[in-house]
């Protein structure tokens, strides 16, 4: 299994392509918030201490979401095109069984999205560091090496489950456009899931995307917003920090609760269709 | 009997693409399947490298079946289409293919000597040529030193050179290893090469014979002679086909020295030529291999 996790990271490193268009998502989040939306939120931050600098939080918080996501989406690349030519026949025919097999795909996506959600914070904490000038706190830093962790790990067995329907390389491409393209609304990047309309909202919080958005913020941002908002009224900074995302549920035990059972609910999907899968994808011919 | 095959039967959604196939195969032989695209070779093939289930029927190699890890141990498998990583180098290709198997006794440098792969090791599998690829491939199928090699058309679209090296290193290997190689092919030349001949048409086996009893019954050697005007006084005991000025018999060696003597004088040119396993599919299913 160790031959093969490194077969799927080479695979993925080596394609420059591969890597370029699974951070597009997480780049156009960045980029539009540096060209369009920053001036407009930091004018209704105004009234906020130091929003620059906390709107920075916020922005790489969201951004380092997407990044999970489209990252382990497109790690799945090699599950797809394998079982579409006859190499995962392959590599079933070796002394590797299939649950290896799937597993290593699993474990390289893990890591995949590990690597690049470093590779996107330290491109934004660097940026903004010579900016706006934010500091660095090992700390923090460290809570979100762990953060970064889970979130790899949750989206890679989500992705796992996407793509375990998909059997072709053209499908898969087209899917990966649509998850890139939502990624950023579901992680409430592009504007705050605050000025979403209800439905919407309902809807995005389905999904693991804006607990996990949350979290990061939470950890980054909670301290200097708290000393920020410091004198006003509890509730009012709870609805503020609700409408930024940066709160869904009650705090960060609820986030985490929720995208745990996503986790579960997952695994057990994986493991549910994992038979039925084994013979659609061995059976094909 | 080494390989057993009883009664192997594939339905696709009703539609029957192998029927009812029975093969019996020796340990050290070379057998090909020969027959047109669609014909259920590759099917036949998968079913017998145990990717696919067949609808019936039984496959048994000393004694054990498809779904047996010990099975897929002693099989070795090139596919039709490459199966290697094209961004990856032809080391890094092997080295991970070996990462699956948990004891090999050849180390990598011992397939790189023999199938002369020091040039392009590590060159990426994309770079190669056809007939390097097929190398390298066939290469990835021995890594685990199989007992049987399947080759599922194994030179389609390679030039002649390449297809020459590609069989020379097979029989090296069959006289080396006692491997046992069975192949499928629509290419007739291929399948001379061969111990034993299936010959697969709609799913089935429609003739199975050593290529030398298949020529004999379905392909003799043929004359054809161009005469200087029509009128020539033949041979009486012949079955003649006539073409403008070519004239055209089956007939044995002997009996066409003794045409071409009698007509010696009358005779602008002629072709003898050994009936060949084009002559043998068009004699079973009148067709010609597409």
């Amino acid at each position: 299994m160790k031959s093969l996790i490194e077969r799927n990271l080479r695979l993925f490193f080596s394609s420059k392509g591969k890597v370029f268009f699974s951070l597009l998502g997480a780049l156009i989040s960045f980029v539009l918030y540096l060209i369009f939306l920053r001036q407009n939120m930091q004018e209704s931050w105004s009234a906020i201490k130091d929003s620059k600098r906390i709107l920075d939080y916020w922005l790489i918080g969201g951004t380092l979401t997407v990044t999970a996501i489209t990252t382990t989406g497109g790690a799945m690349n090699n599950l797809v095109s394998d079982r579409e030519s006859n190499r995962l026949a392959d590599l079933v025919l070796t002394d590797t069984s299939y649950t290896k097999i799937t597993l290593s795909y699993l474990l390289s996506a893990w890591i995949i999205g590990f690597i690049m959600q470093g590779f996107m914070y330290a491109i934004m904490q660097v940026y903004f560091m010579i900016q706006d000038k934010i500091s660095f706190d090992g700390i923090v830093f460290l809570k979100l090496l762990g953060l970064m962790i889970l979130s790899s790990l949750l989206w890679s067995a989500i992705n796992l489950l996407i793509f375990t329907f998909v059997k072709t390389s053209d499908t898969f491409g087209k899917i990966n456009t649509i998850i890139g393209t939502a990624a950023g609304f579901f992680a409430g990047v592009y504007f705050p899931i605050g000025a979403m309309p209800t439905f919407a909202k309902s809807l995005i919080k389905l999904t693991p995307a804006p607990y996990n958005a949350a979290i990061y913020r939470q950890v980054m941002m909670n301290k200097e917003l708290n000393h920020a908002l410091k004198g006003l009224p509890v509730d009012k900074i709870l609805n503020f920090k609700k409408s930024m995302g940066i709160i869904i549920g009650k705090g960060f035990s609820t986030e985490t609760f929720n995208m745990g059972i996503t986790f579960v609910i997952v695994i057990v999907l994986i493991l549910g269709f994992y038979r039925y899968n084994k013979n659609v994808v061995l059976n094909k011919v | 009997m080494f390989l057993q095959v009883q009664n192997l039967t594939k339905k696709f959604n009703h539609k029957t693409v192998v029927k009812n196939i029975n093969l019996s195969i020796k340990k050290g032989d070379l057998v090909a399947f020969l027959g047109p695209n669609g014909a259920g070779k590759s099917t036949t093939i998968n079913m017998l490298i145990g990717i696919i289930q067949p609808t019936e029927g039984r496959i048994s190699l000393n004694g054990f079946t498809p779904q047996e890890k010990v099975y897929r141990q002693k099989i070795g498998v090139v596919f039709q289409e490459s199966i290697l990583d094209d961004d990856l180098t032809v080391r890094q290709n092997l080295m991970i293919r070996r990462g699956l198997y948990p004891h090999l006794s050849r180390n990598l440098d011992y397939w790189i000597e023999k199938f002369a792969l020091q040039k392009i090791i590590d060159q990426k599998y994309r770079t190669l040529s056809g007939g390097q690829k097929r190398r390298v491939d066939i290469v990835r199928a021995l890594l685990h030193e199989p007992e049987v090699l399947f080759l599922d058309e194994p030179t389609t679209g390679l030039d002649i050179q390449t297809r020459e090296l590609i069989w020379q290193v097979l029989n090296e290997l069959r006289r080396e290893m006692n491997l046992t190689i069975i192949l499928t092919t629509h290419y007739l030349e291929e399948a001379e090469e061969a111990d034993f001949v299936y010959v697969i048409d709609h799913g089935e086996i429609i003739a199975s014979d050593s290529v030398e009893n298949l020529k004999c019954k379905y392909a003799q050697n043929r004359l054809t002679m161009k005469v200087r005007s029509k009128n020539v006084q033949l041979p009486g005991k012949y079955q003649y086909q006539w073409d403008g000025n070519k004239i055209s018999i089956s007939v044995s060696t002997s009996d066409c020295l003794e045409i071409l003597s009698q007509l010696s004088d009358q005779i602008v040119s002629f072709d003898y030529r050994q009936g060949n396993m084009d002559d043998i599919f068009l004699n079973l299913t009148g067709r010609e291999v597409e």
